[in-house]
């Protein structure tokens, strides 16, 4: 229901080129760990076989089947199956049980038989977005539990960071959920958004996915998305810059389109 | 007609907490009674991470037991279970601390000392070392003489909350937990059953009978978990055939394995919690045919195993041997890809 009316709202093409993956790198987001943490948060992000060959994953070798399943899926993504043109923000409005369904979810590969045998702490858990093919793990909580709730969160992190929706500039208005976490001196802010939503909300994710969108369609052009916000350039930077991951992604595509990050 | 299976298992109830049995609090809800300071505390923290760093891949190579990588974490565990304030000492080393400053622990510094000598030098379990266990969202008190709870266990209760979605009836009925241990399972699902549904946990060990019930207590569960001290279904005998569902994560080691375990299960776990005879079946054979008797029609089982090989060899001897008393009978993996617990339901 909701999928068929984001559908036609998004007009996404049927190939690949509706995912836009940025370089793949392994992130360290200080600002999504929502556990206590000693250890650095990690998150690793593997974008199929060919790039996965070139890049190598630090724990990777650990785990079962890492990355090989990814080609074949993404492929089939793009043979024009009814599914096949669900945008990165369908994925958010998802429920954690329904996101949790599209996920394959495996531990480290126990060395060893497991369960009675072992007392290691190893409670770490890995998803994989198997349509996207994004992995999100976690492992510094004490709890196998814990931790799949932290990996599910860093997963709708990723999917906002690394999932595009196209918009049609000459009818964009922005939406809600990007109103949200823009600062109360925008112009076109009305004052039902509420206060402004930061990072640490669960809702920061998709309006940082929004934002996104919109800033890759001016092609990481602050000044032009700011227009369309109703922001001043700076007050934009500003909150581009307030968290790491959004810093990291928008930064990214700058330097990729040639344009010097923001500092 | 509910209750009147539910009266008698609260009678039992008020027996079963072994009086003997001393208790350990974990040491993360133990009152904040020692001081100390930033700069002994840091001397502490340096000598632990050296005496850690020493051991290096030592233990994996020799039993398969942890490295140092994982041990300094655990470190960093009991460094949080043990501090009162400043929570942040070591999370944020950036933050100047004066190094004179108070430091409020929940242990002296000479047991933290001893704490983590126990830790790497006799490989004492973590969990026991700090008398709890993380398990699904609950923190669960333990210690020596109780099987400390697995991650893989966890997965149990969300066998048990599947089975509940398909059918409400089960949601409010009787269930059992066997062998409870630290009463993990028993916790676990009667936090998920509805307001009439009741956990029975029994276990042999008066230890774990006594643990479990100082757990339910923590959770404030003593109106629906039953602690009962007994082998297998013999506690249950006056409910033959009232339980809606059956768990249990028995002892499921082959006997000849125990010796090789790495040290912090084999020297410091009990053994009556892991080995499970020559096969390593011996118990989950009797559970099996227990629950013959023991389930109403309708009714769930969900057991762990060793792995494949057990759990292959119990669905053929439940679809053999106890022949059209059972349907749906599967096995079901681990998130290591690992068959590790058969499920059930007892035939109408």
């Amino acid at each position: 229901m909701v999928r068929s009316v984001f559908k036609s709202f998004l007009n996404l093409p049927k190939t690949i080129t509706n995912i836009s993956i940025l370089t793949p790198s392994f992130y360290r987001p200080n600002s999504i760990s929502i556990s206590r943490s000693y250890s650095t948060p990690r998150i690793y992000l593997s974008v199929g076989k060919k790039i996965g060959s070139l890049f190598s994953v630090p724990v990777g070798e650990q785990f079962q089947e890492f990355g090989s399943l990814f080609s074949a899926k993404y492929s089939t993504n793009g043979d024009g199956s009814a599914d096949s043109g669900i945008g990165g923000r369908e994925y958010l409005l998802m429920s954690d049980e329904e996101l949790m369904k599209q996920c394959e979810l495996s531990t480290f590969k126990a060395s060893g038989p497991g369960g009675q045998h072992r007392n290691k702490r190893e409670s770490a858990v890995r998803l994989k977005h198997s349509p996207t093919g994004i992995i999100a793990q976690a492992v510094e909580d004490r709890s196998q539990h814990m931790n799949r709730a932290s990996a599910l969160s860093r997963l709708r992190a990723l999917l906002a960071l690394k999932v595009r929706n196209n918009i049609d500039l000459d009818t964009y208005t922005p939406p809600q959920e990007l109103l949200q976490i823009l600062p109360a001196k925008s112009t076109i802010r009305g004052s039902n958004c509420g206060p402004q939503i930061g990072p640490n909300n669960p809702k920061f994710a998709l309006g940082m996915q929004a934002l996104l969108d919109l800033l890759f369609a001016v092609e990481g052009s602050v000044s032009d998305a700011a227009k369309k916000l109703g922001l001043s350039t700076g007050a934009l930077s500003r909150l581009l810059l307030s968290d790491d991951n959004l810093r990291m992604a928008v930064n990214e595509f700058r330097v990729s389109k040639g344009i010097k990050p923001l500092k | 007609m509910r209750l009147s299976f539910i009266r008698p298992i609260s009678c039992y109830s008020v027996s079963s907490p072994a009086t003997s049995v001393k208790l350990q609090k974990p040491l993360f809800v133990r009152p904040p009674t020692f001081k100390t300071t930033i700069s002994d505390l840091k001397k502490w923290h340096l000598w632990a991470k050296s005496l850690t760093s020493s051991v290096g891949s030592t233990f994996l190579e020799l039993d398969n037991g942890p490295d140092s990588e994982l041990l300094l974490r655990e470190l960093n565990w009991l460094v949080e279970d043990a501090i009162q304030t400043p929570k942040s000492f070591l999370q944020q080393p950036h933050i100047k601390y004066n190094d004179n400053s108070s430091v409020s622990i929940r242990a002296s510094l000479e047991q933290l000392y001893m704490l983590w000598k126990q830790r790497v030098e006799e490989r004492r379990p973590f969990q026991y070392v700090v008398g709890c266990e993380h398990w699904r969202d609950l923190v669960l008190s333990v210690q020596e003489g109780v099987l400390i709870p697995r991650p893989e266990t966890e997965l149990i209760v969300d066998l048990v909350n599947d089975a509940i979605k398909e059918n409400e009836e089960l949601r409010e009925g009787l269930w059992a937990d066997l062998g409870t241990g630290s009463g993990a399972l028993a916790i676990g699902i009667a936090r998920i059953l509805g307001s009439s549904g009741r956990v029975v946990a029994t276990d042999l060990s008066p230890v774990a009978a006594a643990v479990a019930s100082y757990n339910v207590q923590t959770y404030d569960l003593e109106e629906k978990v039953h602690v009962k001290q007994g082998s297998w279904f013999e506690p249950l005998r006056d409910n033959d055939g009232e339980f809606v569902g059956l768990v249990s994560n028995p002892p499921y080691i082959p006997s000849k394995d125990i010796g090789g375990l790495q040290a912090e299960v084999g020297r410091h776990e009990p053994r009556l919690a892991l080995d499970g005879g020559a096969s390593g079946m011996n118990d989950l054979i009797h559970l099996c045919n227990g629950a013959v008797s023991m389930l109403k029609p309708g009714g769930f089982f969900a057991f762990e195993t060793n792995g494949d090989e057990q759990s292959k060899f119990l669905v053929h001897y439940i679809e053999t041997k106890k022949q059209g008393n059972f349907s749906k009978v599967k096995m079901v993996s681990d998130f290591a890809g690992i068959q590790r617990f058969i499920t059930g339901f007892r035939g109408r």
